[in-house]
């Protein structure tokens, strides 16, 4: 697992045009789910996806083994490419820091408000004269110092928490996110979410076989376009959760064990996170219209 | 007084008939009976569409010569053969940029490199971009 970790980073660290460097360290820096060498007698797998967007010279695009979810063993369909800017990007563990917290703090309202010495009731009497009673010198019964009195620093009313991370490190934290998955070996491409049965059992069974962990975040594109046997296993499961493309965030990725994307939504989520590259600042909100985009 | 009032109204305008329909009477009599017609179109929307401002960023045109008069070169394709790569920012250009803090501390920022800076057989020296020897090759 450590070794898997550093093969990434070494990965992410020796770019194309490196020299000196053994060349069987960097076979070895690929992610080992390279498929076999051409020399073998096995039938070769099919590169189902290459990448369509350009990739910088210097890098090569990472590859990844596209499964099947229609049988157990089904694991090795086929094999596809992944943009080296989305999925093998530097692992900026800060920035996904920010992100996560962001994402837990923003939407925070705190109706917390006590009462302060001047809205408890009563207490705008002097309650004993200054000088000659003996006691020590007060000017209301409410003061914070008094039992039953106001509080002094309280919380005062809904306070609002939110504050908007700049886009480009929204963007960067799911680059990161994607990043981190893969190279944790926590990342799985898979064809289509079709199932055999809708039973969660099957699920189930299946992620324990492919030993996935506890916790399963599938990702399809659309919500109209998703098949009933996923849609109907996956709400009979309380940790194995199912959302569309657009429901993708950095606390969902962290917070599941396993991240199961299917091909549509590579090709979508690589679109969409790389066009923060090479795009002007907005003079206007992007949700108004402009002349290429959406 | 408000009863008759009320009832010089109700001789004007019979119940039932909605107000405004004298009026109309009115310029009927006088030949037009149409309202003005009016023809919905979507095609002057093309000059609107001509003056919405595009969002990506276009590639730099081939010039014959470089560098271009303001100073701008393309990047080498393909790219130098070295432990490092400095990516060219969004606008194409070359990352490096000045600092100050402090009023007297004047730092140069290079940003966007990818790579091994620290290269390991620079013996006792600092990464090899900081010692100027930027792009030549390492003893």
């Amino acid at each position: 697992m450590q070794q898997l970790v550093r093969a990434g980073a070494r990965a992410w660290l020796r770019p194309r045009g490196c020299r000196g460097l053994n060349a069987l360290a960097e076979e070895a820096v690929q992610p080992a789910e390279k498929p076999e060498p051409l020399a073998s007698a096995g039938p070769q797998a099919p590169v189902l996806r290459r990448c369509e967007l350009p990739v910088p010279l210097h890098r090569r695009p990472v590859q990844a083994w596209v499964e099947s979810l229609r049988g157990y063993e089904q694991e090795r369909v086929g094999l596809t490419e992944l943009h080296p800017d989305v999925f093998s990007t530097a692992p900026r563990l800060d920035i996904l820091h920010q992100v996560a917290i962001w994402q837990k703090n923003f939407k925070r309202i705190s109706y917390a408000k006590t009462k302060t010495r001047a809205e408890v009731r009563g207490g705008g009497r002097k309650p004993w004269q200054q000088k000659g009673s003996g006691r020590a010198r007060h000017g209301s019964i409410r003061s914070p110092i008094w039992r039953g009195g106001g509080v002094a620093h309280g919380p005062r009313g809904p306070t609002s928490y939110y504050y908007m991370l700049p886009m480009k490190v929204r963007v960067q934290g799911l680059k990161v996110a994607l990043t981190v998955k893969l190279a944790q070996d926590d990342l799985h491409i898979v064809d289509s979410l079709e199932l055999p049965t809708a039973d969660p059992q099957y699920l189930m069974d299946l992620a324990r076989y492919r030993r996935w962990g506890d916790s399963v975040l599938f990702v399809d594109l659309e919500h109209e376009d998703m098949p009933q046997n996923v849609v109907a296993a996956t709400s009979g499961l309380k940790t194995f959760n199912l959302v569309p493309a657009i429901g993708l965030n950095v606390h969902s990725m962290l917070k599941h064990q396993t991240l199961v994307l299917t091909l549509p939504t590579v090709a979508f989520l690589e679109e969409k996170l790389l066009w923060h590259d090479s795009r002007y600042t907005p003079l206007y909100p992007f949700r108004l219209p402009y002349q290429d985009f959406p | 007084m408000a009863a008759t009032m009320f009832r010089y109204v109700l001789r004007g305008w019979s119940i039932g008939v909605p107000p405004g329909c004298g009026l109309r009477r009115l310029s009927q009599t006088q030949g037009t009976s149409d309202y003005p017609r009016f023809l919905e179109s979507v095609d002057e929307y093309r000059f609107v569409e001509r003056l919405l401002p595009p969002t990506s960023i276009p590639k730099p045109p081939k010039h014959e010569h470089y560098p271009t008069p303001c100073g701008w070169q393309p990047p080498r394709d393909p790219p130098p053969n070295l432990p490092y790569f400095v990516r060219r920012s969004r606008m194409h250009n070359i990352p490096v940029y000045k600092d100050i803090t402090h009023g007297n501390r004047q730092m140069t920022v290079i940003r966007k490199v990818e790579g091994d800076i620290w290269v390991s057989g620079w013996i006792g020296q600092g990464p090899i971009l900081t010692s100027g020897m930027k792009g030549q090759e390492p003893l």
